[in-house]
């Protein structure tokens, strides 16, 4: 029999042992001795969403909507910049990222072109025709207005969540633009809660109401306009409100608030005068002069609150005021208290959609985990008995051989920080089936041999050495579906992937590697006449 | 211990009648597709919500989607799942009647449902997905590119590894078992999933894996044995390769076996699509594959 090689050997103890090290918190749990922590890492195997239960949130980033309020800003800063210079603007439009602005008949295009192009040549191409000048916003600008407000959106998300106070809650950016929230441990109670404290765009304004109507076309008829664009070329516009009046279903404020949210410092639930939940805000320095100078211009006016478009309440100014406010409505204590949070962490910069939910209570991953590790106990049993009742002694060796390979699975699983999913656990009681598959070429190979007169030695040599090919060349392909699974796979799945790639590897290993450094320790010292198989 | 011993067993004989019998298995296949038009694609493919109640006791599907619609809420389709002693069911809302929006509602509405009606009593949510219509798209997208990436890679691999023949066998006979496998998920009336896409893949690899073994033979008894004639050949490495074969058949199957009774709903039809695919692929190596190299190989010979 040949020698058993050294290196092989080494190996094979330092894979166990790093392995072991890696599992040894995913085992023990609470049990871990404190002293681990300081030597090893402590954290043991994560555990998917559909195992331990929560909230699985893939988000779509409107950002389409922010490119239109780019454009708002930019007709907007064209037109005020065209009044400076005394040129009158006749009307104004939007569409598609083009901003067409026309001028009277014989306004001077040569100095209204000059003006565009000094401010907005690096964001928009910039043509005129007749007495129309046209702005089309350039890719290369709403690509970074796109990323810049994804980049926003992870923020204020991540602070929301955070702030909630569930553990560990993970906020990633998944794709080009997409957003994957996973909340684990939340309850299905919490669920509406965290959807609307992930889905306000909470956009807070203040606005001055100048006048309230039961429809909006009553209110379009006291401006003389007959749509919401020509409103908003004169300057106003129409929301609809909450405030719980029943003659006030529609508001007409003016356009642009001088005042909103992001110059709020704090925010936190209050009660107002009849005991109601609202909540009581605190302004920034310059958010205080801006307030407090919109206050004092406007005593006996109304003040229109605007969360996100809607009007929540609409008190009358009885005086100044620069610091503190509170916004009072229809709100239960849990709704306040969120509606708080949510103003702390600032407006979503455009609004978001949930393209995916997936929401386990954690009684189901509870029962998963349970029923996937009691199949995997009663699989490995099975497989066990089944190689030893056909292979006798080589049996064994397959079979200590797999135990060390389920060891390196998981080991690497640990290393590469792997999550285990439901199917990963599928697909580790799958691996343990297909694991012995090596075994079995092998030791087939080597009764072949043995039937056919060959001597112990030389068939358990020529079992081996024939059946290397095989086994690449049935795990390669193997290999080759897994990868494809991984790369292309989502959640649940990509776990499944994980395994099976990393079982593949690890099974390849323990079949050639390991199985065949036992087989020649057992036979080391001995003259090899018989081959228990 | 050998299973099998020496055996002289003419394989390629059983071929023409293996034929039929997989020609009859795909028939009845795509039979069952076109009747219940198309694979039962689950909610991540077709977007919707789909909510996974477990029951307190046994309740039949039509009742459940009745006292459903009672109750205001229409649903697609009310499925048992699992095992049937598990009294779970997969209630799928159709897109157009359940908005993201609206699933905070029917969450309430249902657990009203359950405090209120006895036939309700200890039942619970389980489970709640969502799947927007972009997202669905992009995962039927996904999932059928993944079964084509992984047809055209095994090709690629076994060309390079074997001859062009060999190479072709093994792909038909994977595509032999994904459809027979797809037609016993439809014949079962089980939801197509993500997760049976999965496995579908599993099969197709285990598929590979198997043909590989015995091609692998075949080709080492044509450099040994030169003289022999091709048909001897394959019945030869068939036969030298059988009992490997079965017993990690065997070994598959015996682990798939708690999976199917124990490992919970969830892992039930992965595990039921994991069993029919090992079977299947473990015929189709022998009878499909191979099969395809003799009749391959006449050919070359006719000219």
């Amino acid at each position: 029999m040949k020698g058993v090689s050294r290196l092989w050997i080494s190996v094979i103890i330092l894979f166990s042992f790093l392995s072991a090290i890696l599992l040894t918190p995913t085992f023990m749990g609470d049990r871990l001795p404190s002293w681990w922590g300081k030597v090893f890492s402590s954290k043991g195997m994560s555990l998917g969403l559909d195992l331990e239960g929560g909230i699985f949130l893939l988000l779509g980033v409107e950002t389409e909507e922010g490119v239109e309020q780019e454009m708002l800003i930019l007709e907007e800063a064209l037109i005020s910049k065209f009044r400076e210079g005394r040129i009158l603007v006749k009307n104004s439009s939007i569409s598609d990222g083009t901003l067409a602005v026309g001028l009277f008949p014989g306004a001077d295009m040569e100095r209204a072109l000059q003006i565009a192009r000094d401010d907005f040549e690096e964001m928009a191409y910039i043509d005129s025709e007749g007495f129309l000048i046209r702005l089309s916003i350039k890719p290369s600008y709403v690509a970074e207005l796109e990323k810049n407000s994804i980049e926003r959106v992870q923020n204020i998300i991540e602070n929301r969540v955070q702030d909630f106070g569930l553990v560990e809650p993970s906020i990633q950016k998944s794709g080009d633009d997409r957003i994957l929230v996973q909340v684990p441990g939340a309850s299905k109670k919490d669920r509406q809660r965290i959807v609307n404290l992930i889905k306000k765009t909470a956009v807070l304004e203040f606005k001055i109401v100048k006048a309230t109507g039961l429809s909006r076309e009553n209110l379009l008829a006291s401006v003389e306009a007959e749509t919401e664009s020509q409103i908003r070329g004169k300057g106003f516009s129409i929301h609809q409100g909450d405030t719980g009046s029943e003659n006030e279903k529609f508001f007409l404020t003016e356009r642009l608030a001088s005042v909103t949210g992001e110059y709020i410092s704090d925010a936190r639930i209050t009660f107002d005068n009849y005991g109601n939940p609202a909540v009581g805000f605190t302004f920034r320095g310059d958010g205080a002069n801006k307030f407090g100078k919109l206050t004092e211009d406007n005593i006996g006016e109304r003040l229109a609150i605007v969360l996100d478009g809607v009007i929540k309440s609409a008190p009358t100014i009885q005086d100044k005021i620069t610091y503190q406010g509170t916004i009072t409505g229809t709100f239960t204590t849990e709704e306040a208290k969120d509606l708080a949070l949510i103003l702390r962490s600032g407006s979503l910069p455009v609004p978001v959609r949930v393209e995916q939910e997936r929401t386990v209570g954690p009684s189901l991953g509870q029962d998963s985990i349970e029923k996937g590790r009691f199949s995997m106990i009663v699989g490995s049993i099975l497989v066990l008995v089944f190689m030893v009742f056909f292979y006798r002694l080589q049996g064994v060796i397959a079979n200590a051989a797999l135990v060390l390979n389920i060891l390196f699975i998981m080991g690497f699983l640990s290393a590469f920080g792997v999550t285990l999913t439901l199917p990963g656990i599928a697909g580790l009681v799958l691996t343990l089936g297909m694991a012995v598959d090596g075994n079995i070429i092998i030791f087939e190979r080597i009764k072949e041999e043995l039937v056919a007169g060959k001597s112990a030695v030389h068939s358990i040599e020529m079992g081996y050495a024939r059946s290397v090919w095989t086994i690449l060349d049935a795990n390669v392909t193997t290999l080759l579906t897994a990868l494809i699974l991984f790369w292309l796979g989502t959640g649940p799945v990509k776990g499944f992937a994980a395994t099976l790639s990393i079982g593949i590897v690890s099974t390849v290993f323990s079949n050639l590697i390991v199985a065949r450094v036992f087989t020649n320790m057992m036979y080391r010292d001995k003259k090899l006449t018989e081959v228990s198989i | 211990m050998r299973i099998i011993g020496k055996l002289n067993y003419d394989f390629v004989e059983k071929m023409g009648g293996a034929m039929r019998i997989s020609i009859a298995l795909a028939v009845i296949s795509i039979v069952s597709l076109v009747y219940h038009q198309g694979p039962n694609w689950g909610v991540e493919f077709t977007g919707g919500t789909e909510i996974h109640i477990k029951l307190g006791k046994s309740l039949e599907p039509d009742v459940l989607k009745g006292a459903l619609a009672e109750s205001g809420f229409p649903s697609e389709s009310v499925q048992r799942f699992g095992l049937p002693g598990d009294n779970e069911h997969l209630i799928q809302f159709a897109p157009e009647l359940a908005t993201f929006d609206q699933i905070g509602d029917f969450q309430k509405k249902l657990e009203d449902l359950f405090a209120e009606s006895e036939d309700f009593e200890g039942a619970s949510i389980q489970r709640i997905d969502y799947i927007g219509p972009r997202v669905g798209k992009e995962l039927i997208t996904k999932a059928l590119l993944s079964i084509l990436i992984a047809c055209v890679g095994i090709l690629a691999y076994l060309v390079f590894r074997f001859e062009f023949g060999f190479a072709v066998g093994a792909v038909i006979a994977l595509i032999h078992d994904t459809l027979i496998t797809v037609g016993a998920i439809s014949i079962a009336d089980k939801e197509f999933t993500l997760a049976i896409v999965a496995a579908l893949l599993t099969v197709i690899g285990y598929s590979v894996n198997d043909t590989i073994v015995i091609f692998d033979r075949i080709r080492e008894n044509m450099g040994n044995f030169p003289e022999k004639g091709f048909r001897q050949l394959v019945n030869e490495g068939i036969s030298q390769t059988l009992s490997r074969t079965l017993l990690t058949a065997i070994t598959v199957f015996i682990v798939l076996l708690p999976l199917f009774f124990l490992g919970g709903s969830v892992i039930h039809d992965f595990a039921f699509t994991l069993m029919v695919g090992v079977v299947i692929g473990t015929y189709s190596s022998i009878f499909v594959a191979s099969a395809f190299v003799v009749y391959w190989r006449k050919r070359k010979a006719a000219g």
